[in-house]
Order: structure tokens, then sequence, then C-alpha cells
């Protein structure tokens, strides 16, 4: 599969303090890719180094093919920033014939996709007011209109729905879904870690201006997970072979619920049960949700 | 570049600063029309014709000095956040990402803000020549060139302030760009003074005034354009602050020509570098 974004060794120092550091990533095309981290992490400093917005101090990356900087690509690529500015004396659909403009788009293309991205965001029959009388949740749903009008083929949110209630946050799932489909590639950064859960395929954690680890949110949950295991009875023996691979969390007659370390020792686990002669009825570990995922590296790197 | 050269001059319009500089400009042109018209009331009807020949000019370059100050004013506070306001109001990020170069954005804005610039300018002066025609029926030879010139004042500023919008926040480029506008001014007055009373050092003073900031020596030079020393009461006509003793040679023109292109492209150049 192509990648969309690929990058190597992508560093950005700040007069000698790191913005972010080495960092490697490969997201490949039709994939929704999560970037977490808590503030400060260098999240947004990545986020402005693909898009152009500041210049790497060394490493290489590469936007659907084309090295970073090229500026013919960008015609394919839609950015929400996080703090998103209006011309406000703008309406709402001059500042899209703005953007349009700026994406080079023939007139035929802005004449069919300005309605178009308006409807996909809720924006239909506001076009005509002032940006400056907007709400803050219309202001981002304009900005989102802004980045889907080339239908970009990448598309890098940061915080899309920091200011949308949760109807507005699941209208943004659903167009992010909606592309992905279309095999577009969207590399989103948020806080809202059960949103990120909830649509994205890779995540990766940045902490201190580098990954700390990266894969798909059902991968990484496996990883420290509660093993549940049914079995035809539980005996002292049973628990003694099955300590050496996990932490018993609690027992009872039959059940027993143990932690593992990393999803590896799953299948240990089962041999454990099986080895000693015992009867598996169920196996089933317990997701762990992004966001114990999430405080536990950070706890973890501290 | 088109875009965002049309999208700036657009702007230009839309801000309240542009209301202001209009009100200002009006309230200005009135008074000094109201000016011109009792002054020269009084003159006819004393039929004193040497009066006429120095009071006349003495009209002539108050409107210039006192209008050029207005486009001046225009100009910095206009271009001041041409730049840095974009990027603390975040306007920026969404431009930068989109397919034109940096280069592009500059240029586009440069042409966008300068022909904004320019028109006020031609508008300012065509208005005081125009008063000072129908009022006092003085003649003026090279107002063409002198126009050119009134026009290249703003350019001259907003180039100087471009760079500093580029490298500083809009308050530190306001304040840099009066601050150099007032080295001018300053300046100006001191060669003045300096030709006055023949002191080599008030000159040099002014000299390097203008070799900083340019725009009193062009005042200086459309004085001279449209008040040419071809007169014995010349010398006369020039005193004072709003007058040109001394022609600024064709150098300092050309000089003022090249210091445009060369803040345009220090612009270029930072911006290129410039982390948003």
């Amino acid at each position: 599969m192509n990648l969309a974004i690929e990058t190597e060794n992508l560093t950005k120092m700040y007069d000698g303090s790191v913005g972010c550091k080495e960092i490697c990533l490969s997201v490949s095309e039709g994939q929704i890719f999560g970037l977490l981290g808590p503030n400060g992490a260098g999240k947004s400093t990545l986020v402005k180094t693909l898009v152009g917005l500041v210049r790497p101090t060394s490493g290489t990356a590469r936007l659907l093919g084309r090295p970073l900087g090229n500026v013919e690509v960008r015609r394919k690529i839609g950015f929400l920033p996080e703090n998103f500015g209006y011309h406000e004396w703008l309406t709402g659909r001059q500042l899209l014939e703005f953007h349009a403009s700026l994406y080079k788009m023939d007139r035929w293309s802005r004449k069919s996709r300005i309605p178009l991205v308006l409807d996909v965001v809720g924006l239909t029959g506001s076009e005509k007011k002032k940006v400056r009388t907007y709400s803050k949740g219309m202001r981002q749903r304009i900005g989102m209109a802004c980045a889907l009008l080339p239908d970009p083929d990448l598309l890098f949110l940061d915080e899309p729905t920091s200011a949308l209630d949760p109807l507005g946050r699941r209208e943004v799932r659903e167009i992010m879904q909606g592309l992905k489909e279309r095999g577009k590639t969207i590399f989103l950064n948020s806080h809202l870690l059960s949103e990120v859960e909830m649509v994205c395929d890779q995540v990766a954690f940045i902490k201190g201006g580098s990954i700390i680890d990266q894969g798909s949110p059902d991968e990484m949950g496996a990883d420290g997970a509660v093993v549940e295991l049914h079995v035809d009875v539980v005996s002292e023996g049973l628990l003694d072979l099955i300590r050496p691979v996990a932490r018993i969390v609690s027992s009872g007659s039959n059940t027993i619920r143990a932690a593992v370390k990393s999803r590896e020792d799953i299948p240990e686990l089962a041999r454990a049960v099986v080895g000693s002669g015992g009867r598996l009825y169920r196996l089933a570990h317990e997701k762990v949700s992004l966001e114990e995922i999430f405080i536990n590296l950070l706890k973890e790197g501290d | 570049m088109f875009t965002i050269f049309g999208f700036t001059f657009r702007e230009a319009f839309s801000r309240k600063i542009l209301l202001v500089s209009i009100i200002i400009a009006a309230v200005f042109l009135g008074l000094f029309g109201a000016g011109v018209h009792f002054a020269v009331k009084d003159i006819v009807k004393s039929h004193n014709q040497m009066l006429a020949s120095i009071i006349y000019p003495q009209l002539l370059l108050f409107g210039l000095y006192f209008g050029g100050f207005i486009v001046s004013f225009l100009s910095i506070i206009s271009s001041a956040g041409l730049i840095s306001s974009e990027i603390e109001s975040g306007n920026i990020q969404a431009v930068i990402t989109k397919p034109l170069s940096r280069c592009e954005i500059i240029t586009g804005k440069f042409l966008g803000q300068g022909v904004f610039l320019a028109s006020y300018a031609v508008v300012m002066f065509a208005a005081i020549s125009s008063i000072i025609y129908y009022k006092t029926g003085m003649q003026f030879p090279g107002i063409w060139r002198a126009g050119l010139l009134f026009m290249l004042q703003p350019i001259v500023l907003m180039s100087v302030t471009m760079l500093a919008s580029v490298l500083t926040s809009t308050i530190a480029s306001g304040a840099m760009a009066f601050m150099l506008y007032s080295i001018a001014v300053v300046g100006g007055v001191v060669e003045q003074i300096g030709y006055l009373i023949n002191n080599l050092y008030l000159k040099n003073g002014g000299i390097v005034s203008s070799l900083i900031m340019p725009v009193d020596s062009l005042y200086r030079k459309i004085v001279h354009i449209m008040m040419p020393a071809n007169n014995p009461l010349s010398a006369i006509q020039q005193m004072g602050p709003f007058g040109a003793s001394a022609e600024p040679s064709v150098w300092m023109v050309v000089y003022t020509l090249l210091y445009v292109p060369a803040f345009y492209l220090l612009s270029v150049y930072y911006f290129a570098r410039k982390d948003i």
C-alpha cells in the first residue's frame, strides 16, 4: 500500500529546545491516523512541520510521495489548523471563494464544490452571513469546509471538534469515515481520546517531542489487558501455573481474571491452563481504553 | 499571487484605518482649502504681487508636507500588520499551506498594498495641487514627475514597514516605522537648517538620515520639481521647514528606487525562512 505520510528522523528544534525529535512515521493511504500526546508534547510542531508552517531542523518527510515543501502537492492536501483564523469581514461564501482561489480551483470546480462543502459541514443557509457573526462552532465548521474544498487526498485536522457540541462531533466523525471510505487519508490531532479510539486505524503517542509508541488501538489495547478465563474448575495448582505468566486479579470457582503484560502473553496463558489438564471454555480480554493506555504510557515515561 | 494581490487590495478598503484616513484627509483638505481661499482673497484684495509670489508657494509647500504626512501615516498604520497581524490572528496558517509559495504571498501583499497606497497618494496629491491651481493660478511644470514621486513616498515606508512586520509584532513594526519616519523628518529639517547657516555637519546629518529613510528627500525633490529655482524669489520661497534649500540629486531618487526592491527582497528572504 502506498504511503500518504512518511517521515524519517524528522526533527524540529527551537533555539536549542525540542519541538519534535527524530520522528519516524508511516501512514498508509486510506487510513485515519491519530496523534496523541499531552500539552506541549510536540503534536502541533509535528503537524506544522508536515504542512509547511515550520521548517524542519533535520530529517526528511514525504507527503503523497512528494518531498516536504513541494508546493504543487498542496493542491491535494487539506488542513484545518487548531487556531484557525478568519478574515472576519468576509461572508462564509466569500471566505470559501478566497480559499478556492488559493487552491487554484477553476470556476466550474468552485461552483460545484462550495455548495457541497457547505452542505457537508452543515452551514448551508449561513453562507451569506459575515464570518464575524458566526458562533465558535460555526467557525470550526467553516474552517473544516475550507479544508475540504479541494476534495483532498490527505487531510490534516488539528483539534477539529474542540468547539463542537456532541452532535457536531458526531458529524465530523461521519465526515472522516466518509472520506476514509473514499480512500482519503486523515491525520487527526485530538485531545479527545474516545473520539480518536472510535475513528482511528493507527495511533501514535508523542511525549517530549518523541514518538513513544504507535500501532492500532486494538493491538495496543491488548498490552496490559485483563484476561478472563472460564475453566471447569479453579485449583491452587492452576493458579500457580498462571502466576509466572500473568498477575491474578481475581478468581472464583470457575473463572479467573488475570492481567497480562503484553498481548504475547495471552497464548501462554491458554497454554498454561490446557497444559495443566484443565478445560478452557472461554478466554476473553477486556479491552483497555485508549485513555488508560495513554495514561500508562505517560506514567512509564516519568 | 494575483489572489493575494486582489485580496490585499480589497482588505485595505475594509479596514477602519481607511475610514479614519479618509476622514482625516477630508478634514485636512477642507481646512487647507478654506485657508488657501481666505489667504488668496486677502492677497488679491491687497494687490501685492510680491506677497503673492512668496505666500502662494508656501501654501503649496504646507499642503504637500502635511498631505504627505497623512499618506505616510496611513502607509505605516496599514502596513504594520501586513504580515504580523496575519500571523497573530492565525489567518496566515490556512494561507501558507495552500499551493502557493511564500514569495507569492509577499509579492501579492506588496503589490496589493502598494497599489492601494499609491491610489490614495494620487488622490491626495491631485486634491492639493487642484486647490492651489484653482485658487492661485500657480503653474506646476513637472506635475507628473512630482506626482509619481509623491506616490513613491508611501511605498518606501510600506516596504520598510513590511519587512518589520515579517520580523516582529504589529506594534513593534509600527513603532519602528514611525521612528524611521521621524528620523527622516527631523533629518530633513536639520539639513534645511544646515543649508541656511551653511553648516556641513548639519547637512551631512540630513544626508545620512535620508539614506536611512529617503522619504523626506523625496519630498524635497517634489518641491524642487514643482517649484524650480528659476526666479529671483526662489531662495525665499524655499525657506522654512517645508521648503528645500538644496535639491536632492537624481542619485537620491535612484537610491530610493533601489531601496524599495531591496526591502521587498529582504521581506521575501526572511518570510521564506520564518517559522509560523
